[in-house]
C-alpha cells in the first residue's frame, strides 16, 4: 500500500470562533501503480486533500501513512525532505522559474537534496529525454508552448524518480489537443509503473484514470473503479 | 532522517543570475553602500596620504630642530590679537642664543617676503625671497636638495660680505634659462644683480604652496636690500639645530630662559613668542584629521544605514514579488534554511557587489584628487578589507529580515500567490 488515509480531518479556523471543517474524516487507500483522478466541486474539499497528501500541510486529525511512513505529524523541515523525495508535483498554472532555463528548472528538485552537479544535469537531461524536450533544454520557459512548458514541468517532478505524481488541473491552462497531449504522457507514464493522483474537476480529463474518487462537503462520497 | 543540504554556492549563483537579471534596480539598490564604501577609502587615501605627505615635509625640519619667532602656533582671534602687543625677535636675541644656549649646535637665520625677480624679459612678480644664514641648509636637512641640484649652498664669506648671490627656485631656473646652464647668470631682484650660485632639484608643491618658486639670499643681503626699514627684524625666525634628540628639550629650556629673561616676561606670564618642533606641527595636524575622520564616520554611517534600509527594502520587494517562486522552491523540497540562505546570500552579494564598487570608485576619486589637486593618495589596504566587511555586514544585517519572512512563508499560500 503507497498511501493509507484513515479518518483525516482538516480544520481551518478563520478567526472569531469561526471554524471551516474541509475534510470530515476521509478514508482512503492507493495502490503502488494505480492512476487515481480525485474530482470534486471547488469547496469540496478536494484541494485540502491534495495538499495533505501532497504533504503541504498537516492534518487537523487522522492518521496518514505514505509509503509505510506516518507523516502525519511532521516538521516543516522533515515534510520539505519527504516532498523533495517521495512527491512528483505538476500545477495547472506550471510553475516553472521564468529566468531558469528548462534544464535548471528540472534540476531544481536535485538541488535542493545536494544531488552533486555532474549527476544533476545528466539526470535532468534523462527526465527531458523522457518527455521528449532534450533539443529545448536551454530555453527559458517564455521560448516554449504551453504544452512544452508543462512537459517540463513533468520532466521536473519526475527527476527524483518519486513514489507519487500529483497533478493538479495539469490540463487547466492548455487547449484540447494539447491537454490530450498531456494526458497521453500520462496514461504512459502510468504504464511505466508511476503512481499518479490527477486533481480535476473536468470528467473527460478524469476519465483517463483508472479510478475516480468523488469528493463532496469534506467527505468522499463515490469511489469508482473501471477498467483502464 | 537525512538532512537535506543545499550547496551555498548554488545560491549564490541564484542569487548573481537575479542580480543580472535585475541591474538597474540592483545598481539603485546599491548606491547607498557604494557612497558609503567609497567616502570611507577615498576619505582614508587622502588623509593618510596627507598625513605621510605631512610627515615627509615635516622630516625635513629634522627631528631635534625647532623654530622660534615672534607669533608662533596661535588658534584663536584673542591669542593673535594679544601676540600682536609682542616685540619682534631681534639679532640681540640671536647673538644671546648663540652664546647662552650650551644644548643647540646650530642657529640659523631666517626672513622672507615677496618680491619681483626678472631675466631678461621674464619675470615673476611675487616670489618669496628668503635670507638666510649659511648654517640654515644644515638646520633644514636641505642639504642633499642642494647638492642633487646644480651649483652650491651660500657660503660663510658671501654672507659676511653682503655678496649679492643667489639660490634660484628651480621652476624659475627653468622659466629663465631653458637650455643654459644657470649657475653665474644675472637675475634682477627688485632691481638689483644678483648672481646664481645654485639651484636645487625640484620638491613640487606642498598644501598648495609651490615649493620650487623662491630665492634664497644671504641673511645680511637680505638685511641690506630687502627688510623694512622702519621694523627691520620683522618676521625673523630661529632654526634652532639642539645636539641631538634627548638634548631638544633642554635646548628649548635654555631658549625659553634666555628669551623670557631679555624680554622680561614675569614669572608668571606665558612666554610672548613662540617655539615649535616638528612634532608639536604634526600633533596639531594629526587633532584637525582626527575631526575630519570623526565627521567622516558620521557620514559614512549614516549612508550605509540608508543603503542597509534601502536593500532591506528591495529584498522585501523581492519576497513578495517572488512569493510564488518560494512557494514552488518548497513544494519541490527547499527547507525554511534553504530559502533563508538564499535570500541571505543574495542581499550579502548585493551589498557586497556595492561594496567592490564603492571601493574602485573611492580608489578612482582618491586617484582623481590627487592628479588633479596638491593632495597626495595612499591607499590603504585596511581600508579596502574595512570596505568589504562593512558592506557585507550591511548585507547580513538588513538581509536577515526579508531572508526569515520568506522561509517562514506557508508554500499552499506561497503557491496560491497571484
Amino acid at each position: 500500500m503507497l498511501i493509507s488515509i484513515r479518518n483525516l480531518w482538516k480544520t481551518y479556523d478563520m478567526g472569531q470562533a469561526v471554524q471551516v471543517q474541509a475534510l470530515r474524516g476521509v478514508d482512503l487507500d492507493i495502490e503502488r501503480g494505480e492512476y487515481i483522478a480525485i474530482m470534486g466541486p471547488s469547496g469540496s474539499g478536494k484541494s485540502t486533500l491534495m495538499n495533505l497528501i501532497g504533504c503541504l500541510d498537516t492534518p487537523t486529525e487522522g492518521s496518514y501513512e505514505l509509503n509505510g511512513r506516518a507523516v502525519g505529524q511532521l516538521s516543516d523541515d522533515e515534510l520539505a525532505y519527504i516532498r523533495n523525495k517521495e512527491i512528483g508535483f505538476v500545477f495547472q498554472t506550471f510553475n516553472l522559474l521564468a529566468r531558469a532555463t528548462a534544464l535548471h528548472n528540472v534540476e531544481l528538485p536535485l538541488i535542493y537534496n545536494g544531488t552533486p552537479a555532474s549527476e544533476r544535469k545528466k539526470k535532468a537531461e534523462q527526465a527531458l529525454a523522457a518527455v521528449d524536450l532534450l533539443p529545448r533544454m536551454h530555453h527559458k520557459p517564455n521560448e516554449l508552448s504551453g504544452g512544452e512548458r508543462q512537459r517540463v514541468a513533468i520532466a521536473r517532478a519526475l527527476v527524483n524518480t518519486p513514489s507519487l505524481l500529483m497533478a493538479d488541473e495539469p490540463t487547466g491552462n492548455l487547449d484540447t489537443a494539447t491537454g490530450a497531449e498531456i494526458m497521453q504522457l500520462f496514461s504512459k507514464l502510468r504504464k511505466q509503473g508511476n503512481t499518479i493522483i490527477l486533481v480535476t474537476h473536468e470528467h473527460d480529463i478524469a476519465a483517463n484514470a483508472e479510478r475516480i474518487v468523488h469528493i463532496r462537503d469534506g467527505r468522499i462520497e463515490k469511489d469508482e473503479r473501471r477498467a483502464a | 532522517m537525512a538532512k537535506l543540504r543545499t550547496p551555498i554556492w548554488e545560491s549564490v549563483k541564484i542569487s548573481l543570475a537575479s542580480l543580472r537579471a535585475n541591474k538597474l534596480r540592483s545598481i539603485l539598490t546599491l548606491i547607498g553602500v557604494i557612497i558609503g564604501v567609497t567616502s570611507i577609502i577615498a576619505m582614508v587615501s587622502l588623509i593618510s596620504g596627507f598625513n605621510k605627505l605631512v610627515a615627509d615635509q615635516l622630516a625635513t625640519l629634522g627631528s631635534t630642530t625647532f623654530i622660534v619667532e615672534k607669533f608662533g602656533i596661535i588658534m584663536s582671534d584673542d591669542a593673535w590679537f594679544n601676540a600682536l602687543k609682542r616685540k619682534d625677535l631681534t639679532l640681540r636675541d640671536y647673538q644671546a642664543i648663540v652664546e647662552g644656549c650650551t644644548e643647540c649646535e646650530e642657529v640659523a637665520l631666517q626672513m622672507a617676503s615677496n618680491r619681483k625677480v626678472k631675466y631678461g624679459s621674464e619675470h615673476f612678480s611675487r616670489v618669496p625671497i628668503v635670507g638666510i644664514t649659511p648654517n640654515y641648509m644644515k638646520v633644514v636637512a636641505l642639504d642633499d636638495i642642494v647638492d642633487k641640484g646644480q651649483g652650491r649652498s651660500i657660503t660663510e664669506f658671501e654672507n659676511d660680505h653682503r655678496r649679492q648671490v643667489v639660490i634660484l627656485g628651480p621652476e624659475m631656473a627653468e622659466k629663465f634659462f631653458p637650455k643654459l646652464d644657470p649657475i653665474g647668470k644675472k637675475v634682477k631682484i627688485e632691481g638689483a644683480d644678483f648672481t646664481v650660485v645654485g639651484v636645487p632639484k625640484k620638491r613640487g608643491s606642498f598644501l598648495g604652496d609651490n615649493q620650487d618658486r623662491f630665492a634664497a639670499v644671504p641673511f645680511t643681503t637680505y638685511q641690506k636690500y630687502f627688510a623694512d626699514k622702519l621694523e627691520p627684524w620683522e618676521g625673523l625666525q630661529f632654526y634652532i639645530k639642539a645636539k641631538d634628540y634627548p638634548s631638544l628639550e633642554r635646548a628649548q629650556d635654555q631658549v625659553r630662559a634666555i628669551l623670557r629673561a631679555r624680554r622680561h616676561v614675569p614669572y608668571h606670564a606665558k612666554d610672548d613668542f613662540g617655539m615649535y618642533t616638528a612634532e608639536t606641527l604634526m600633533d596639531i595636524f594629526k587633532q584637525i584629521t582626527a575631526g575630519i575622520s570623526f565627521t567622516l564616520v558620521g557620514i559614512v554611517s549614516i549612508s550605509l544605514l540608508v543603503g542597509g534600509i534601502v536593500i532591506m527594502n528591495i529584498m522585501l520587494v523581492s519576497v513578495t514579488e517572488r512569493t510564488r517562486e518560494i512557494g514552488v522552491r518548497k513544494a519541490l523540497g527547499a527547507r525554511r534554511r534553504s530559502i533563508l540562505v538564499q535570500f541571505l546570500v543574495e542581499s550579502v552579494t548585493l551589498a557586497a557587489v556595492g561594496g567592490v564598487l564603492g571601493i574602485l570608485l573611492g580608489i578612482f576619486l582618491a586617484k582623481v584628487i590627487s592628479w588633479t589637486t596638491p593632495i597626495p593618495a595612499t591607499i590603504e589596504p585596511w581600508s579596502i578589507l574595512a570596505g568589504l566587511l562593512v558592506s557585507t555586514g550591511v548585507g547580513v544585517f538588513f538581509g536577515v529580515f526579508p531572508a526569515a519572512k520568506a522561509a517562514k512563508l506557508d508554500p499552499i499560500e506561497a503557491l496560491r500567490h497571484e
